[in-house]
């Protein structure tokens, strides 16, 4: 076991330059570190083995010296007083008003729709090192899951109840995961991105073409609301009663899913996707199965997209397959590379900031000499050119969910390293 | 480091104070009226988009010389991006945030259903639809629209083909919901065999779709797409040397640069369907004038179903005599027809309304046509058969649905 | 059999794009090492290029080949706006970034995006067309083999077939070109051994960007073209590019020459009694390559990254 400590520090040195971007160079080193003071499993590396990865954290994420300490790192503290300030701005404004609540709960629910699909994107990217660009193919089947098995106009109806559309939706992407995942996991990692690229179109060709099974191109109406058959909630009115339980169902969905993740990123199993990530030879020297790994984590991450994929069915009460197109994938990905890679609260937050330039240029419009359409591209091009150019790690880079809990020597309350 | 923090914050503030200050501006008055519009201004439909906004732009100018209540109408028009998502999140805002009684939209059949079930549907606001067509939106009455039923020219042409004696037809269609409906929509109404073959959207080469149909042998084509699409289409079955079959099409093929863009030997002789503006109506005239000085070129009937839709609001905002939803909406459908005093403009409608006016009043001719919205929430279908003679659209007649 | 001679012909001319696409992006590729998900919108660059300077040289007399010289004159202004564009984009953009290859590849989408933004606020979203008249079958042909196929057809398929070899010979039997292959092979030795890397990079991107404008100016000569034009056909070349094996500019050629081949014979498979409709087309193309994945992961002729 102790073997392993002198290799891995050689291993990480060399392998700095060709990590996985938006890692930043020096985060899986301390990841790796970390992870192997953990895998000692409680001996004395890792008290040795703490020290030192939060003095490389303080040298590296600049000023983050004093990090550990006070529970939440500047960078985090930043975020949270800015995201705080910015909530607390859009209350002062529902309250006097300005903004209609009933809006306001919708752009929160789908914000939380983002989120969802943003932290099931790193499950793949961030926790494994999956390049999946399928990920609209996973929303949609959850979807199109869920709106076949309970819509009133489905081709072939069967209107049943929204809890059996969501099991109908999760184990379709499921299986859809499985049937991608076989042939592309153990390719190199470009080729998986343009693969699951493709393959995703496959799966938007099919649902749009054969209209006789999905509704096609006109897509599919008569969607129930999730709680539709629910004694009170069924009832609500149309409006902000509804808005606002839409918004408590997927702040459940969310929550749920961050606890369950956390759950995992914790265990045995997190460490070893971690592993695979910074170093899959590594893994598989430790007798790992690593494809089996990836298939899990592959599998975990789509059914996260497909949940998000069954709330936006009962959002919107009607789908089409324009949900599945290529830029759906690409605004997650932005959303998890702003937040940061391998951070579920930094794809949260670039959950946000999603549909803050999604909606956002809505408000903007026709005030600028161009068009909002080639606008709105040219402002998420350049995000994305700007974020790698100089904040490659996202604004929120994983620190903490890298140390193994116990292994800082911080206070109480952050020590769980969540 | 320090820097780097205020940096952060202050971008954040930015977009908070962004966002304040230009929701700030939107009120109603006391006089004069909001509506909304969600229109493709981006995506695969930007084409018909802008037909929107030159048709609501000539729509506004005529509207506001007369005035509405006692004040201007206002339009706040928000882009759908031709994608049922976005297009509810616009829909969202136009009636939640800016508290619209009607919204005029969407071009696309699906984004307009989804704005429908899911903002529209069960409140008291009145949506029109400007351009959708699939047959799907006869199913919801409470869906208003200015452009025929695609079902319309799909059985027009059904007729046209079989009156010209083909018995076997080869339909290229696009996959989208426009596509899809009007070749459903001919297969069912057609006597004779066919097959659908479907093509994608803004391909670059459509020659195996060409070789395809070739294949199968047909007395005659039918192509129900778009107008880049046709052309390309055109042009590989030129190539390919298939100029020898009578070529049929569906309104949105139809265009001048079409014409000018595809080999002649294919359009010569080519018999489209397209729902028609009253091309002789004075009120179209007037219209298509105000259209060409502003655009230098000629309107199609898309701009024209946006300008009825427009002036439809108007006259039921009109008669209601107030903004409420409830009341518009309960006016809308009546004031396009049959009963009341045949009118043709809006200034027209205002006075026959006089002051207190209501729907059976008055009967809005549109500059689309007659209009008369049913049961169903569509319009009186008005057809017209062209056919491509040296190079021009030639009006062979008028199809009126019942 | 006609049919299948036609489909080949047919196949043949929509190759054409596809190889000088997925030439493009494989050089690219193998020398700076990342997947340059920009390439498509660059042969749209391409397009547009000759788009502005047709009417400029349609002055120019006389005819080659059945089109205007001019239209050679406006490929030519084609390629060489896209290579002057990559250029810059590789001098301001890639160049400073200190990532990796999956970073390039992300900052890749969004130089994509910029450049679909600038030629839709420029140019609109409407379709163009280049005007040159199209003329219809060569007879000749059309009642010896019983094939139809234009001029331009002709045209597209020889210049593709010129610049083609011309990279061969360039990759060949220049110094520039054992450069390339050099830096391609193992880049660090290469920089080694004296080689000017960041000079060979350059002129990587003006011969791979080159090639893909003048595929963008087939494509606006085939039918018409619009700022979507190019990614539409991003993932086919992608899919060629990695059927024929990264870092084998041949591979390329040959996986392009498949793929094509490919989306053109689908009519067939309805022929034979296989339900699937030419709209399945790159569907089709896709899975073609997820299969060859499967039996061989580095691609036809590709080789293992070192």
């Amino acid at each position: 076991m102790s073997d392993d400590d002198p290799k891995r520090a050689a291993d990480s040195g060399d392998d700095a330059p060709t990590r996985p971007a938006g890692s930043g160079e020096d985060e899986p080193q301390t990841g790796a570190k970390s992870g192997g003071g953990a895998r000692s499993g409680g001996d004395a590396a890792d008290a040795d083995g703490s020290p030192i990865a939060a003095a490389r954290e303080a040298d590296s994420l600049r000023g983050a010296a004093g990090a550990l300490v006070g529970g939440l790192t500047t960078a985090e503290r930043n975020v949270a007083s800015a995201l705080g300030a910015f909530i607390a701005l859009l209350l002062l404004f529902t309250a006097a008003g300005v903004i209609n609540p009933t809006y306001l709960l919708y752009l929160l629910s789908l914000a939380g729709m983002y989120l969802l699909l943003s932290m099931g994107l790193n499950v793949q990217w961030g926790y494994t090192g999956l390049i999946n660009f399928s990920v609209a193919a996973f929303f949609g089947l959850g979807a199109y899951g869920a709106a076949l098995v309970t819509s009133s106009d489905a081709p072939i109806t069967i209107a049943a109840s929204p809890l059996l559309g969501l099991v109908a939706g999760l184990s379709l992407a499921g299986i859809l995961a499985v049937l991608i995942g076989i042939p592309t996991l153990s390719l190199r990692a470009d080729y998986l991105a343009i693969a699951s690229l493709g393959l995703a179109e496959v799966v938007r060709l099919i649902i749009n073409n054969e209209g006789q099974w999905t509704g096609g191109a006109v897509g599919l109406s008569g969607i129930p609301r999730f709680y539709e058959n629910w004694p009170v909630l069924g009832d609500l009115a149309r409006g902000t009663p509804t808005a606002a339980a839409n918004l408590a169902l997927v702040s459940v969905f969310v929550v749920a899913t961050y606890l369950f993740l956390r759950r995992i990123h914790r265990s045995p199993w997190g460490r070893v996707q971690r592993t695979i990530r910074a170093d899959e030879d590594l893994a598989k020297a430790l007798g790992k199965d690593t494809f089996r790994f990836k298939m899990e984590s592959f599998v975990v991450g789509s059914l996260v997209m497909a949940l998000a994929g069954v709330f936006f069915a009962h959002l919107q009460l009607y789908l089409a397959p324009t949900s599945l197109l290529p830029t759906q994938t690409f605004y997650v990905w932005i959303a998890v590379i702003l937040g940061g890679t391998g951070s579920d609260r930094g794809a949260m937050f670039g959950g946000f900031v999603i549909i803050a330039i999604r909606e956002g240029t809505r408000f903007v419009g026709g005030s600028l000499p161009i068009d909002a359409g080639p606008l709105r591209l040219f402002l998420i091009g350049l995000i994305i050119i700007l974020v790698i150019r100089y904040r490659p790690e996202g604004l929120l880079p994983p620190q903490r969910e890298l140390v193994w809990p116990g292994a800082s020597s911080s206070q109480a309350d952050g020590g769980d390293g969540q | 480091m320090v820097r780097e923090n205020l940096s952060r914050r202050t971008v954040l503030k930015g977009i908070g104070a962004a966002g304040m200050v230009s929701v700030a501006g939107c009120t109603g008055g006391e006089s004069g009226a909001t509506i909304g519009m969600a229109n493709s201004e981006t995506g695969s439909l930007s084409t018909f988009g802008q037909r929107n906004a030159r048709g609501l732009e000539i729509a506004l100018s005529d509207i506001n010389e007369t005035g509405v209540l006692g004040g201007d109408l206002e339009v706040i028009v928000e882009d759908t991006q031709s994608d049922s998502g976005a297009g509810v999140s616009a829909a969202q805002k136009l009636v939640n945030q800016d508290s619209v009684p009607l919204v005029v939209g969407a071009v696309s059949s699906g984004v307009s259903l989804a704005i429908y079930k899911s903002v529209i549907q069960g409140t008291d606001v009145t949506q029109i639809s400007q351009n959708s067509t699939s047959p799907a939106l006869t199913n919801f009455p409470d869906l208003l629209r200015m452009s025929p039923t695609g079902a319309a020219q799909a059985s027009a042409l059904a007729d046209i083909i079989d009156e010209d004696g083909h018995g076997k037809v080869a339909v290229t269609h696009l996959t989208n919901a426009y596509g899809e409906g009007v070749a459903e929509a001919f297969k069912n109404s057609y006597g004779g065999e066919s097959k659908l073959f479907a093509h994608d959207q803004g391909k670059s080469s459509y020659s195996n779709v060409i070789t395809s149909m070739a294949d199968y042998d047909a007395d005659a084509w039918l192509f129900v797409s778009y107008q880049p699409e046709f052309t390309t289409m055109a042009q590989e079955a030129f190539d390919a040397g298939h100029t020898d079959i009578p070529i049929y099409g569906s309104d949105s093929v139809k265009g001048p640069k079409v014409l000018e863009q595809s080999p002649s030997e294919i359009t010569e002789g080519m018999t489209l369907v397209a729902p028609s503006a009253a091309l002789d109506q004075e009120n179209y005239k007037q219209f298509a004038k105000a259209f060409r000085e502003n655009n230098d070129t000629e309107p199609t009937a898309w701009s024209a179903y946006a300008y009825d839709a427009v002036v439809t609001a108007a006259i039921a905002i009109e008669a209601a005599g107030s903004t409420e939803p409830a009341d518009i909406k309960a006016e809308a459908r009546g004031v396009t027809g049959p009963d009341g005093t045949e009118v043709f403009s809006f200034a027209e409608a205002v006075e026959a309304l006089g002051d207190d006016g209501s729907a059976s009043d008055v009967n809005y001719q549109g500059v689309s046509g007659p209009i008369d919205l049913d049961k169903n929430g569509d319009p009186r279908a008005f057809e017209q058969i062209f056919q491509v003679q040296d190079g021009k659209y030639v009006s062979q007649g008028f199809i009126a649905g019942e | 059999m006609s049919s299948l001679l036609q489909y080949f012909v047919n196949g043949l001319v929509f190759s054409s794009i596809i190889v000088l696409g997925s030439v493009g992006l494989s050089i690219v590729y193998s020398i700076a090492d990342f997947a340059n998900f920009a390439h498509g919108d660059t042969l749209t660059i391409g397009a547009y290029g000759a788009l502005v300077a047709l009417p400029t040289l349609s002055g120019i007399g006389g005819e080659l080949l059945g089109l205007p010289l001019g239209f050679y004159g406006a490929l030519l202004v084609g390629m060489a706006l896209a290579a002057a564009v990559a250029v810059a984009t590789e001098l301001v953009i890639y160049r400073p970034l200190d990532t990796d290859a999956i970073g390039m590849l992300i900052t890749s989408i969004g130089v994509a995006f910029v450049y679909r933004a600038v030629l839709q606020a420029g140019f609109g979203a409407d379709f163009r067309s280049y005007g040159i008249e199209r003329s219809g079958p060569i007879p000749g042909i059309e009642s010896a083999l019983g094939v139809t196929i234009t001029e331009r057809s002709v045209v597209m398929v020889v210049c593709a077939l010129v610049l083609v070899v011309g990279l061969h010979a360039l990759l060949q039997y220049t110094t520039l070109g054992r450069k390339m292959r050099a830096m391609s092979d193992n880049p660090e030795l290469a920089r080694v051994s004296g080689i000017r890397t960041d000079r060979v990079l350059l002129a990587t991107w003006v011969v791979g960007a080159a090639l893909a404008g003048a595929g963008g100016v087939f494509l606006g000569l085939s039918s018409s073209i619009d700022p979507r034009t190019g990614f539409d056909l991003l993932l086919v070349i992608f899919a060629a590019v990695i059927l024929g094996g990264i870092g084998s500019v041949y591979g390329a050629m040959a996986g392009g020459f498949a793929i094509g081949m490919v989306h053109e014979f689908t009519p067939g498979l309805t022929e034979v009694g296989i339900p699937i409709g030419t709209d399945y087309a790159t569907a089709v193309a896709f899975v073609i390559m997820v299969i060859i994945l499967l039996v061989r992961p580095s691609g036809i002729a590709g080789r293992e990254p070192t």
